[in-house]
């Protein structure tokens, strides 16, 4: 995949698409294609319905006890579903051999590659890679982004050419929102919000809370912090989240690894992570977040593992949890169950 | 006004499992069970609780596949043959254990009389029909009944807005035939919720859901009383959200009450205990062994391994289901101190979902907990009120307006349970035939001369679709993906799954064919599906239909 991976940019000429009609949306599948009686007939007997009885057991019985899955239907298919903020799962088929359709439209294939590419619309990026003509993939993207993955052609300095495309689906955020209610009646400081979080058992997103407070450079200083780190630019964190920054710095200062960050922080932090690796360790976080938002070494708690084991047969979700209750000036956690 | 609300909420949902097929089958068993362990319990103490003036309140889903179960005639006969089995089971250990394990007589004796006690309400007091038990609570104000998706499918993995609407509105109309009324609430199925569910739920008539904690706590804007207040999303659908600490209290493996010491160990029982042939009159025709739900041991410690878990004392154990009861309303009334003191003054309200099953399954002394519970919350404090999500609605006190996020009361919060390497080789021909039972509801909802469909015989085309529509219900149930990942019962959930699937073909093929009309053999095979897959009687196919037909 990331021998694929590239900007929008970086493409050479404006997408073109086939006809409408040949651009399938996943709410407007091909039409099933009609079945003559004598294949239904043809069926239905290889089914077993006309065949004798074997053993006295009734063939209508013996149908019934199959659990054989059909052969799905050769349909143009391109589904994403979100598994979680940072993971997709994506199925796609191509109904017809997609290089004839493609010798069709341009009299011969060329370069081209069958390939499925996954969009960000949120930030207009797409990544793709060489597919067959049916399959499935798990993506690891961003989180409060939307995505669409499309299947089309492509070539090195030639316009990408669409198939199909599939369902938008929109990751959510996985921490609080930036944004407070502009009623006096619902309006709350961070302060306050930080104080609901903990009494809500959500003590590592009070924490962060608390710790950016009500200020507006919160984003500026972020991106100061962490380009100081691993010596960039500032600018080469534009599309990352600032709090998503700061969870990692957090999480690094703890003394987690960067490989168990994975899946933790959104794919693009992630892989800026790891290409930074050599520059990052717990001693060098931890400066960074005292020197840029006060925090005190003592004070960063690594999360631990929430536990979704219950009693009875359901797996709930319960949050992560501070294995220290931390100390930041201006932050009083009132009281929670996990530190009774 | 009290110093804070407690919302008690009770999710009862079993997958459909119905097998006229065989004389008897194992899976049946997760029914019967939950009635004597949880669901006879329940319903007795909310009926005490209500006769002795402790005015219990509490909201309780009872999913549209329960109550079918629940109506089903073949289960309830099965149903009664084997607690009538048990008991016989029960009164030979009496004298068993009363010749030859005294420390276990006392456990025995509770057995009989507790079974005893469930065959009265079952056969004489409830006519073997606890719908009628749940309707009647909620008649005298006990339950605010609320209902679930049709057969509790995870809606934001399910494809077509057909047919997730069709999981809202079957659901809503199986309501209203067991319950005469209109549902206010929905527990949507595993708390599975993304931005848009909220329309369907309000195009049913629906007025609020209830859903995980961060759905509220990460929704936008902030929410001023985090999850300790509803929110209603911008088309004005209320949302309630589950409450962390009692979550933790009452279900979590590591702190929670139902590991004590004291209660009754779960995975020791006499299924596996005794002599095969002693057994044997009680098993099933296979001999194989199981659950048979009689456990003489207490949890003894975290550590012991079952072979030296101490005998199991009644007496103790719900002493400490008092003492735990009361326990957890000085929390609450510790919780909502300082939940007022955050909220400067406002009064906080507390959600705490948990499944029914818990409660009497899993958790033996779990309805005694309920029981004191509701007792004490009346008779012994004042600060703390129980009610409803509708009486909360009811109460005129301000909701915020806010759009919750995409999530999940499963692991980790999201859909990972239900979508992973393991179980995500189904969606495709679930989604399949999503897309296909509407194109056929389009196709047949209006019969048009020119085309062929008009000749088929509509009697029987009707039925087809019908029947269509309850083998993709039965397809999309949670549950299936839940064991496949849990890693209980794959097989039969996989081949439950596969078999719908092969159904819902076989089914299509028949309209999708276009004879004139249909073989004997198809009727045959017809008949026999309908048989087997009864659920939802009363379903229309057309609510399948894509929403701008003509």
């Amino acid at each position: 995949m990331s021998e694929f991976d590239s900007k929008k940019s970086q493409f050479d000429a404006d997408p073109i698409f086939f006809d409408p009609d040949d651009v399938i949306s996943s709410g407007e599948f091909l039409r099933t294609p009609e079945t003559a009686v004598s294949d239904i007939l043809e069926l239905t007997k290889s089914a077993g319905i006309d065949e004798p009885a074997e053993d006295g057991v009734s063939p209508v019985f013996k149908e019934l006890s199959s659990i054989e899955l059909p052969r799905l239907q050769k349909e143009n298919r391109a589904r994403l579903q979100m598994q979680t903020p940072t993971r997709l799962f994506f199925y796609w088929s191509v109904k017809d051999n997609p290089f004839q359709t493609l010798r069709r439209a341009f009299g011969d294939t060329g370069s081209y590659t069958l390939v499925a590419k996954l969009v960000d619309l949120t930030h207009d990026m797409e990544t793709i890679f060489p597919i067959e003509a049916e399959g499935t993939w798990w993506f690891d993207v961003d989180s409060d982004r939307q995505y669409r993955a499309e299947i089309g052609f492509y070539a090195p300095n030639r316009p990408f050419v669409r198939v199909m495309f599939s369902n938008t689906v929109a990751t959510p955020r996985k921490r609080p929102s930036q944004r407070t209610a502009t009623s006096a009646d619902w309006k709350v400081t961070a302060r306050t919000f930080a104080q609901v979080l903990d009494v809500s058992g959500f003590k590592q997103d009070a924490f962060e809370v608390a710790m950016v407070g009500d200020r507006p450079q919160e984003q500026a200083q972020t991106f100061k912090a962490f380009a100081k780190l691993v010596e960039r630019e500032d600018s080469d964190f534009s599309g990352i989240a600032s709090a998503e920054l700061r969870y990692a710095l957090l999480l690094l200062a703890s003394g987690i690894s960067i490989e168990r960050l994975r899946y933790r922080v959104d794919a693009s932090l992630f892989a800026l992570l790891m290409a930074c690796a050599s520059k990052l360790n717990v001693e060098n976080a931890a400066a960074a977040l005292k020197e840029h938002f006060g925090v005190e070494a003592d004070e960063i708690s690594e999360e631990e593992d929430a536990s979704a084991a219950v009693f009875g047969a359901s797996l709930v979700n319960f949050p992560r949890r501070l294995k220290r209750k931390p100390a930041l000036s201006g932050y009083n956690p009132v009281s929670s169950f996990v530190d009774r | 006004m009290p110093l804070g609300y407690f919302s008690l909420i009770l999710h009862a949902h079993l997958p459909f499992v119905r097998h006229p097929e065989y004389p008897e089958f194992l899976e049946e068993d997760w029914l019967f069970e939950a009635i004597t362990e949880v669901y006879l319990p329940l319903v007795h103490i909310f009926q005490s609780l209500h006769e002795a003036g402790a005015r219990p309140r509490l909201a309780m889903n009872v999913s549209p596949p329960l109550c079918e179960m629940l109506a089903d005639k073949m289960l309830e006969e099965r149903y009664t043959r084997h607690l009538e089995n048990l008991i016989s089971l029960a009164k030979k250990e009496l004298n068993r254990t009363d010749r030859e394990g005294i420390e276990f007589y006392d456990v025995a004796r509770m057995y009989v009389e507790n079974l005893a006690a469930s065959l009265h309400l079952w056969n004489d007091r409830y006519k073997r029909n606890l719908i009628n038990a749940f309707r009647e609570l909620q008649e005298e104000g006990v339950l605010e009944i609320i209902t679930c998706g049709a057969t509790h499918g995870f809606l934001p993995l399910v494809s077509t807005p057909e047919s997730r609407r069709a999981q809202i509105e079957v659901a809503v109309n199986n309501y209203k035939k067991h319950f005469d009324r209109h549902p206010r609430g929905i527990w949507l199925p595993e708390c599975a919720y993304e931005p848009g569910i909220e329309d369907l739920l309000k195009d049913a008539g629906i007025e609020y859901f209830v859903s995980d904690t961060h759905a509220i706590l990460y929704g936008d804007p902030r929410p001023r009383y985090g999850v300790h207040a509803p929110v209603i999303c911008p088309n004005g659908t209320a949302v309630f959200a589950r409450d962390v600490d009692t979550s933790q209290q009452v279900w979590s493996a590591e702190i929670g009450y139902p590991g004590n010491d004291l209660y009754r160990e779960f995975y020791r029982d006499i299924g596996w205990d005794a002599p095969i042939e002693y057994l044997k009159p009680h098993l099933h025709e296979d001999g194989a062994r199981r659950h048979l739900g009689l456990k003489y041991h207490r949890i003894t410690g975290k550590n012991v391994p079952q072979q030296l878990k101490e005998p199991y004392i009644p007496d103790l154990a719900r002493e400490k289901a008092a003492e735990n009861a009361m326990h957890f309303i000085g929390e609450r009334i510790k919780q909502a101190h300082t939940l007022r003191e955050t909220f400067d003054g406002h009064p906080p309200l507390v959600v705490s979902p948990y499944d029914a099953e818990l409660f009497g399954h899993w958790w033996y002394e779990g309805p005694q907990f309920i029981d004191f519970f509701f007792r004490k919350l009346h008779w012994d404090q004042s600060e703390i009120e129980a009610i409803t999500p509708g009486d909360f609605l009811d109460s005129g006190l301000p909701i915020q307006i806010q759009q919750p996020t995409a999530s999940s009361w499963g692991e980790n919060g999201y859909y990972k349970v239900w979508l992973n390497e393991d179980n995500s080789w189904m969606y495709p021909y679930q989604h399949d035939a999503e897309r296909r039972m509407t194109e056929l509801a389009n196709e047949f909802a209006v019969p048009d001369p020119a085309t062929s469909n008009a000749a088929l015989d509509r009697e029987v085309t009707t039925r087809i679709l019908n029947q269509l529509a309850r083998e993709l219900l039965l397809a999309q149930s949670s549950d299936w993906a839940f064991q496949i990942y849990q890693g209980t019962t794959v097989q039969y959930s996989s081949n439950r799954f596969r078999s719908h699937i092969h159904r819902f073909d076989l089914l299509a093929k028949m309209l999708e064919g276009r004879k004139p009309s249909f073989a004997p053999e198809q009727l045959e095979l017809l008949t026999e599906i309908e048989s087997r897959d009864n659920i939802f009687p009363e379903i229309d196919y057309r609510v399948y239909c894509s929403p701008n037909l003509p």
